[in-house]
């Protein structure tokens, strides 16, 4: 079958210097950005953005013009963040964005910027994303130089202020409310909600938080329109997305697809397929915190909608796949150590769930595993989620419930099993 | 618009305001949804997700704390689903916490112990270790800590934040490994520490006073009013085995405490059973102390009133006191010496003039509410800790403008703009500001008529609000119940000074020592000295008792019954809650004895209660102010710092002098300067000073400390200090440097 990969936000990546503004600006780089704040005006790019139903690309899928239109009409100064702390296991799209084509990374903020009416935008950038950090700074400065930020863009009335953040290393300030504080320069721990950031966000005033990839789509729904987006894809989750996939494949990478392929069509079309010889066990299709979907599941539409409704998540779409070398215990372990890790101890069932779970786990890989670990395996992890004050917390367990459930006999052959050295 | 909801909870229709959360609803109903970080007080924290329930129409639970009612919510706080959430978060909490409930604190009034009652399980299923953290960690002069107990539920830290301001709690670490800790890892030191301990719903947070002291359950609670200061916080006094294990607050008690204790009114208990309390009257004859008994104490003073009152007249005779003693008891006090004749009655022996706010008086809540808040002079917070948490909340949480006039230490935890005078105060006052609070320390000051005037134009539209915290618990009753002079009787300065002149022949100090906190220690020594017959009733020998001729012991204010009044004219309940020393007498007792030596007829106790309350409803005047003497007293010729006069909460030399337990909080003896001063004065922190002031006046003993918030050219010192007394300076406005010691370990340091 033909490859469905295509190319929008991946365009020219290998072979242009996207980095150069004068290269950016050659393949129509912040043209829509000009004729938004010379000709269309704010609403043009709300009513894009609605039109194309253009939805979260970090991970919750929540559509971008909706979000926009939680802000109150208050008179209060607005923030729009753009999302860069990409941390979820198996992602790395904004990465490659973040370090290839940041000029359009920007383009998408201003636009976001312009069309909510904020004056002073900031970007997040994951602490690890050195390269990307340096990258962005450099971008910025150009696009100042170029009047793109600041005072009178474009030789309009617009001015924008533009701030990039760094963080300092931590998951759960990828998490929108965590990212807030973590940039008011406080502890790196979720906000209870309500309010909600559309209400009470940054220093306590009406805030947008972004995807970098959502914002990135603003200038191609801009220059192609609004059908060109929302005809790609099942009706009610449209649009292109790039996917990064990973695991058991030939060809691991990121891929740019229409949504509404099937699994099957990215892992063997896009990756390369599995390596030669090696069966099928299962994918999670939406990042480590996403159950793990199996062999029944290969030829689903992958789409918001239709992978919500299989139980697990498109999520930051990240594919990991793992074929039948995969031992799910060892698997879980090292994803349940990664949130255990990170949660930031705030709630109860996040904090001493995880921790019990990783215990458990550990336990069994050491050999020192009991019958009853299954059971509490299957209880804990059927009691922390739902409870929690923020997603981390419900993103421990989906993956060991999936896999456990599927593959129980892995799980038991560790009870009683003398350590294997790994 | 209607302001209300109906909603069902389990099966109940209730009407409720809007707004209200689920979890304060449904204690209308008598359903008590368990709560670990919430606190009615604290606010919504989401943290412990202990208070699940079931929202109709809702797939996933909801947390009860964080979920406001809405026209016709259906909610289940006791379905098989919330229950089932509950148990799971139980089971979490208690997986690692240590189950050493037979030697925790808290056990027997603990949430974690009758929430596991309610929804625990029976076992634990936890196969591997509990996690280990640290135990029994100092965090500061009050507080033990035991991180393996701590279910973070962050209620300290945010009390810490939100009523406090001080933000010196936080969290470290994060995950499994997160705790509780100091900011910086400094000790914690608040003056509101205490309540951390309350507000835990485990056993984690210990007070040092109380750890390992007893059982709730063995503890016998009775409820009285906290005489520390004049705020009139309402606190419940648990005793076992005949003595004050602890103090606890009142959470109901929402009109004056608003729930919270300070440090001092909380922890200051230890010197009821202090060794050095005063058990026997003293008399001193031919120079030597000789217990007596009541009989004959009481004989001797009512004959050295009829004696000097025979041979001199009754003006010879005079009482200082009242405002530390039950509102009977000032009364009593005035009654008896007024029936003797004499007028020169005063309860003022500190530096305050009045505690008389007039028709303006505000209640606490008043200052919550008010949009502007002028503080004139000492500010609240070391005068009357729990206002100022009032303050601290309508400035921090209520948008309320903070003025302060004058150059004392800052409140802590809120912004303040600072002003010279009242003057540029009044002209700080936001534009429109409807409602302003003036919160005055009753000293008179510069601009004192120019502040009545003010008061006299202030339009309709505004509405002012005073306070006047007084300097002693009961000053305002006292003030109103006629401790102070009347028409030909000497105030406390000019009976000292007659004293000093040899006009005096008996004068009675009950419960107060000028030789402390009379501003002119020097006249009050004289005056104690020159008068033949001085009688005191204290609980400990104090520097007066060390001049009088009779030493009386007296009982605490936990050890009597009757009533307090609150600078804001509340009539509050005094509740004995334990035994006194068997031969220590209520001061009450002392004058009803006294009364009958002398024939004076005495009221009946329903009497005097219904005049207590008669006169304190009633406006009272406010005493004449004395001339100021504003300009500077002429000074030697030296590098000078202005007299900055700052109070503690944890200065003075009674009950605090006395309680070994807080030995660690008592104020130091200490000079304040900016940094810029100090070397203009060529001294250094940590040097150890004497300052001088006109004709001789010598304070010794101070430690340079330096702060950056201090204005230039000012020395800020604290009165009441035992060990440095500030009335040593008798009064002068500004000091030198009279002497200079640098510790040898300092000077190495330096090299």
């Amino acid at each position: 079958m033909a490859s469905p990969v295509v190319e929008v936000l991946t365009k020219g990546i290998g072979e242009l210097n996207l980095r150069d503004i004068a290269v950016y600006r050659e393949t129509g780089g912040y043209v829509q950005l000009e004729r938004a704040v010379k000709e269309l005006g704010p609403q043009a790019v709300m009513d894009a953005a609605t039109g194309a139903n253009l939805r979260g690309r970090g991970g919750a899928g929540f559509p971008t013009g909706r979000k926009w239109s939680f802000l109150p009409n208050n008179g209060r100064p607005r923030y729009l963040v753009c999302n860069c702390d990409e941390a979820e296991p198996g992602t790395f799209k904004d990465h490659m964005l973040l370090e290839q084509t940041p000029h359009q990374i920007i383009e998408g903020i201003l636009l976001g910027a312009f069309a909510i009416g904020c004056k002073h935008a900031y970007i997040y950038i994951r602490g690890e994303f050195q390269d990307g950090f340096e990258i962005m700074r450099d971008a910025v400065a150009q696009a100042r130089a170029a009047g793109y930020i600041g005072k009178g863009i474009c030789g309009t009335e617009y001015d924008l202020e533009f701030t990039i953040h760094r963080g300092a290393g931590a998951y759960i300030c990828g998490e929108e409310t965590g990212l807030l504080n973590s940039l008011e320069g406080k502890r790196g721990e979720p906000r209870l909600k309500p309010p909600f950031p559309a209400i009470k966000g940054l220093y306590g005033e009406p805030t947008v938080v972004n995807n970098v990839e959502t914002l990135a789509y603003l200038p191609y729904i801009l220059r192609n329109g609004v059908e060109w987006f929302a005809q790609a894809g099942p009706e009610r989750s449209p649009g292109y997305k790039v996917v990064s996939i990973s695991g058991h494949v030939k060809k691991p990478g990121n891929y740019e697809v229409p949504l509404g392929v099937t699994i099957r069509q990215l892992i063997d079309d896009c990756a390369g397929g599995l390596r030669d010889g090696r069966t099928f066990l299962g994918v999670q299709p939406g990042g480590g915190s996403s159950a793990c979907l199996f062999e029944e599941h290969l030829d689903l539409s992958y789409d918001f909608d239709t992978i919500a409704k299989a139980g697990s998540m498109l999520g930051s779409g990240a594919m990991v796949v793992f074929d039948d070398t995969t031992d799910f215990v060892r698997a879980s372990h090292a994803l349940i150590r990664f949130y255990a890790h990170e949660s930031c101890g705030q709630c109860t069932p996040c904090r001493e769930g995880g921790q019990w779970i990783e215990k458990t786990l550990a336990r069994l890989l050491d050999g020192r595993g009991v019958e009853s670990d299954i059971e509490v395996l299957k209880s804990a992890c059927h009691g922390i989620t739902g409870l929690n004050l923020c997603a981390l917390g419900d993103s421990i367990e989906p993956f060991l419930g999936s896999v456990l459930d599927r593959f129980e006999a892995q799980f038991r052959a560790y009870v009683g099993r003398e350590r294997v050295a790994s | 618009m209607s302001d209300t909801v109906k909603l069902t909870i389990d099966g109940i229709e209730i009407e409720v305001p809007k707004g209200m959360l689920v979890v304060e609803a449904a204690k209308l109903i008598q359903r008590d949804i368990p709560v670990y970080c919430y606190h009615p007080k604290l606010g919504p924290a989401g943290l412990c997700r202990i208070c699940l329930v079931e929202i109709e129409g809702m797939p996933k639970l909801q947390i009860g704390c964080n979920t406001p009612v809405s026209q016709g919510m259906v909610v289940r706080t006791l379905s098989d689903k919330a229950n089932e959430g509950r148990r799971a978060v139980l089971e979490l909490l208690l997986l690692n916490h240590p189950l050493d409930c037979p030697i925790c604190d808290k056990g027997g009034e603990c949430d974690l112990q009758d929430y596991s009652m309610a929804y625990g399980q029976g076992a634990s299923r936890l196969a591997d270790a509990k996690s280990s953290k640290p135990k029994a960690v100092d965090l500061g002069p009050t507080i033990v800590l035991d991180e393996e107990r701590c279910i973070l539920c962050l209620r300290c830290v945010r009390f810490d934040d939100i009523v406090t301001g001080e933000r010196s709690l936080r969290t470290e670490d994060r995950g499994a490994h997160a705790m509780i800790a100091t900011a910086s890892g400094s000790p914690y030191q608040s003056d509101f520490s205490g309540n951390v301990t309350e507000l835990c719903p485990v056993g984690a947070l210990t007070s040092k006073t109380y750890r390992f002291k007893s059982r709730p359950w063995d503890n016998h609670r009775t409820t009285t009013t906290c005489m520390q200061c004049s705020v009139g916080c309402q606190m419940h006094v648990d005793v076992r085995v005949g003595a004050v294990q602890r103090t606890m607050s009142v959470p109901e008690d929402d009109a004056i405490s608003d729930g919270w204790l300070c440090d001092r009114g909380r922890y200051n208990v230890g010197y009821l059973t202090d060794h050095r309390r005063l058990t026997q009257p003293l008399y001193r004859r031919d120079g030597e102390w000789m217990q007596i008994g009541w009989d004959d104490a009481i004989a001797l003073w009512a004959n050295a009133l009829r004696e000097s009152i025979a041979k001199n007249g009754p003006a010879s005779v005079g009482a200082i006191g009242g405002g530390r003693l039950l509102n009977e008891e000032a009364f009593l006090l005035q009654h008896v010496y007024r029936a003797l004749g004499s007028e020169n009655l005063d309860w003022r022996t500190g530096r305050a003039h009045t505690a008389y706010p007039g028709r303006h008086v505000g209640t606490p809540v008043d200052l919550e509410n008010a949009q502007a808040i002028v503080t004139i002079g000492r500010p609240p917070a070391q005068t009357a800790p729990v206002l100022d948490l009032r303050l601290r909340k309508a400035v921090a949480h209520k948008g309320a403008t903070l003025i302060a006039v004058g150059n004392h230490a800052a409140t802590p935890g809120v912004r303040a703009t600072r002003v010279e005078t009242f003057a540029g105060a009044v002209k700080a006052i936001p534009a429109g500001t409807a409602r302003v609070a003036v919160v005055w320390d009753g000293e008179p000051f510069a601009e004192f008529e120019a502040f009545r005037a003010w008061i006299a134009s202030l339009s309709a539209e505004t509405t002012l609000h005073l306070f006047v915290p007084g300097e002693q618990p009961n000053a305002r009753g006292a003030e109103a119940l006629g401790m102070l002079p009347g028409a030909g009787g000497l105030d406390t300065q000019t009976m000292l000074e007659a004293g000093r002149d040899g006009k005096l022949g008996v004068l009675a100090l009950l419960g107060v020592n000028p030789v402390l906190h009379w501003p002119d220690r020097a006249l009050a020594i004289a005056a104690l000295e020159a008068t033949p017959f001085v009688v005191v009733s204290e609980l400990f020998m104090t520097e007066a008792g060390d001049l009088a001729t009779l030493v009386l012991p007296a009982c605490s204010a936990f050890e009597k019954t009757g009533t307090t009044t609150n600078f804001a004219g509340d009539v509050l309940p005094v509740v004995a809650g334990v035994a006194a020393p068997p031969e220590a007498w209520a001061d009450g007792d002392m004058l009803v004895a006294l009364a009958e030596a002398l024939d004076i007829a005495v009221p009946a106790p329903a009497e005097i209660e219904a005049r207590v309350r008669e006169l304190i409803a009633q406006p009272s005047k406010l005493p004449p102010m004395p001339a100021l003497d504003s300009a500077p007293r002429a000074m030697v010729e030296r590098d000078t710092a202005r007299v900055v006069v700052d109070a503690s909460i944890f200065s003075g030399g009674g009950t605090l002098a006395h309680d070994e337990r807080i030995g660690a909080l008592r104020a130091p003896a200490r000079a304040t300067f900016h940094p810029q001063t100090a070397a203009q004065l060529d001294v250094a922190s940590g040097d150890e000073i004497d300052l001088g002031g006109p004709g001789g006046a010598l304070l010794a003993g101070l430690t340079v400390a330096l702060d950056e918030r201090l204005p230039a050219g000012v020395v800020a010192l604290v009165a009441g200090v035992p060990s440095a007394p500030l009335n040593a300076l008798r009064g002068a406005l500004s000091v030198f440097v009279a002497a200079k010691r640098r510790p040898q370990a300092l000077a190495e340091a330096r090299g």
